[in-house]
């Protein structure tokens, strides 16, 4: 039976199956008459760093949110290690604690703490007894080194220390992959480096992650893969090199040229 | 919430914020209670209750929609992502911050409750109100005294309170950057 149902799953090609941490077949989302996501089919292995990026409106954080099952895709299927959570019955909480997600308007909870914002889902979710919620909380914080910053209100932060604490408060869960939606593009310029050098920490860990983002050195730096979305559908994806260098499309092309020319600006 | 709900509650809403308060003690106990001869409100203490929930509960609906719109979807997603169920995100989540946004508009309310309250007495309700009319009427007496102390207590009932939650509202609100929504 186990067995069986890997093969179900199992890509063409003979990669092993335990690889994929989450995939998506064929999804599509729409809203009333918009296509917010087009027949996307992608998957992210262990230790991958996919990057998506795109024009506004071209469908990434409805993408990212159907991956994570915060919004119910329209068609097609979405599989966290091999386990497919869009058929009826699925345990939708217990997969979305293993999926770790940044906003880009960060959306910490208003009323707790940073440390009371970490500790809610190991406490709740996880079940963790107390001290021992609050101990791996604390070391989530210290890996966005904001730890000192423990008892503050997220009003007392800063943008870019928000952030890291929501990054931190879904690092804390031991996710199989973090999902970050373009986590520093509603923060000051001065204050996206912090964030970012989070993110590159991440990364040298060997993080599966996959990033919404336009931050094009940290993406040639990181990313294994590059996926440009345009109109809710894959346009162009590869190596970052191949959209520094020579991307194949003309809209990539463009999109590239104009996000190079803002990047040099800056 | 449901589009039909939002309707009714909308309505709802809408009647009993625009009622005086003493037009609603009057018409439940006399025309409902005595008037239609529906049996509960024929009683004075009954009918004044009713009249005042059903007021009041329509300025707490008006308040409490104003806080859930201030935390909006955004505190639910966030919360769900983390694995939560529906229930605890709103336990843990939307409930704790609803009633900090409503703390202020919620002391102000019963304050207004505590002031209505003082209409009873004409459908006869031995409230401060009837007793005070009570010492003024026999043997006659000089209504100064009376009605001061009256007032004096009304004051005594709502200040420390109203006060309290507006002060305390209104710090925890401002500490964690919550606002009521629009519209
Ligand atoms: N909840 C929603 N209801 C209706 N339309 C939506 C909703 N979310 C997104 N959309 C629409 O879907 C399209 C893609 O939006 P989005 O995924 O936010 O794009 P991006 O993140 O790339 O800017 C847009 O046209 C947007 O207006
Ligand atoms: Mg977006």
């Amino acid at each position: 039976m186990g067995e069986q149902k890997k093969e179900a799953v199992g890509t063409p090609g003979g990669r092993r199956i335990a690889d994929i941490i989450l995939e998506c077949r064929n999804l599509w989302k729409i809203y009333g008459k918009i296509v917010a996501v087009k027949d996307v089919s992608l998957e992210v292995k262990e230790g991958d760093i996919k990057l998506i990026f795109g024009p506004s409106g071209s469908g990434k954080s409805t993408l990212a949110r159907c991956l994570a099952m915060l919004t119910t895709p329209t068609k097609g299927d979405v599989f966290l290690m091999g386990e497919c959570l869009t058929k009826p019955g699925v345990d939708l909480n217990k997969a979305r604690a293993k999926i770790g997600f940044v906003f880009q308007h960060i959306w910490l909870f208003h009323h707790l703490s940073a440390l009371g914002n970490i500790e809610l889902g190991l406490r709740r979710v996880l079940k963790l007894p107390k001290n021992e919620a609050r101990e791996q909380a604390i070391q989530a914080l210290k890996e966005v080194k904001m730890e000192e910053w423990a008892n503050h209100f997220p009003a007392q932060l800063s943008g870019g220390q928000q952030q890291r604490v929501g990054i931190a408060r879904a690092l804390a869960m031991s996710p199989e992959i973090i999902i970050l939606d373009e986590p520093t593009s509603a923060l000051d310029p001065e204050l996206t480096g912090e964030v970012i050098d989070t993110l590159r920490d991440l990364a040298k860990k060997g993080t599966t992650m996959l990033v919404i983002s336009h931050e094009m050195p940290f993406a040639r730096e990181v990313a294994d893969e590059m996926i440009f979305l345009d109109e809710g559908m894959i346009v162009e994806r590869g190596q970052p090199e191949l959209f520094f260098t020579k991307p194949s499309s003309e809209r990539a092309r463009r999109f590239m040229a104009r996000l190079i020319k803002l990047t040099r600006r800056e | 919430m449901g589009k039909q709900y939002q309707i009714i509650v909308d309505v709802y809403e809408k009647i009993f914020r625009g009622i005086p308060e003493l037009v609603l003690i009057l018409f439940i106990y006399f025309g409902v209670g005595l008037g239609l001869g529906f049996p509960p409100f024929k009683h004075a203490f009954t009918a004044a209750t009713f009249a005042l929930g059903l007021r009041s509960g329509a300025h707490q609906s008006q308040i409490f929609r104003g806080a859930i719109r201030g935390i909006g979807e955004e505190q639910m997603m966030a919360a769900r992502s983390l694995g939560l169920s529906r229930l605890q995100a709103i336990f843990r989540v939307m409930v704790p911050q609803t009633f900090i946004i409503a703390t202020p508009g919620l002391g102000s309310e019963y304050s207004l409750l505590v002031k209505d309250s003082s209409y009873a007495f004409i459908i006869g309700v031995p409230d401060i109100m009837f007793w005070t009319n009570r010492v003024i009427a026999t043997p006659p007496l000089d209504p100064v005294f009376p009605y001061f102390a009256a007032a004096f207590l009304y004051i005594l009932l709502t200040f420390p309170l109203a006060t309290y939650l507006d002060m305390w509202g209104s710090r925890k609100k401002k500490q964690l950057g919550l606002q009521e929504g629009e519209g």
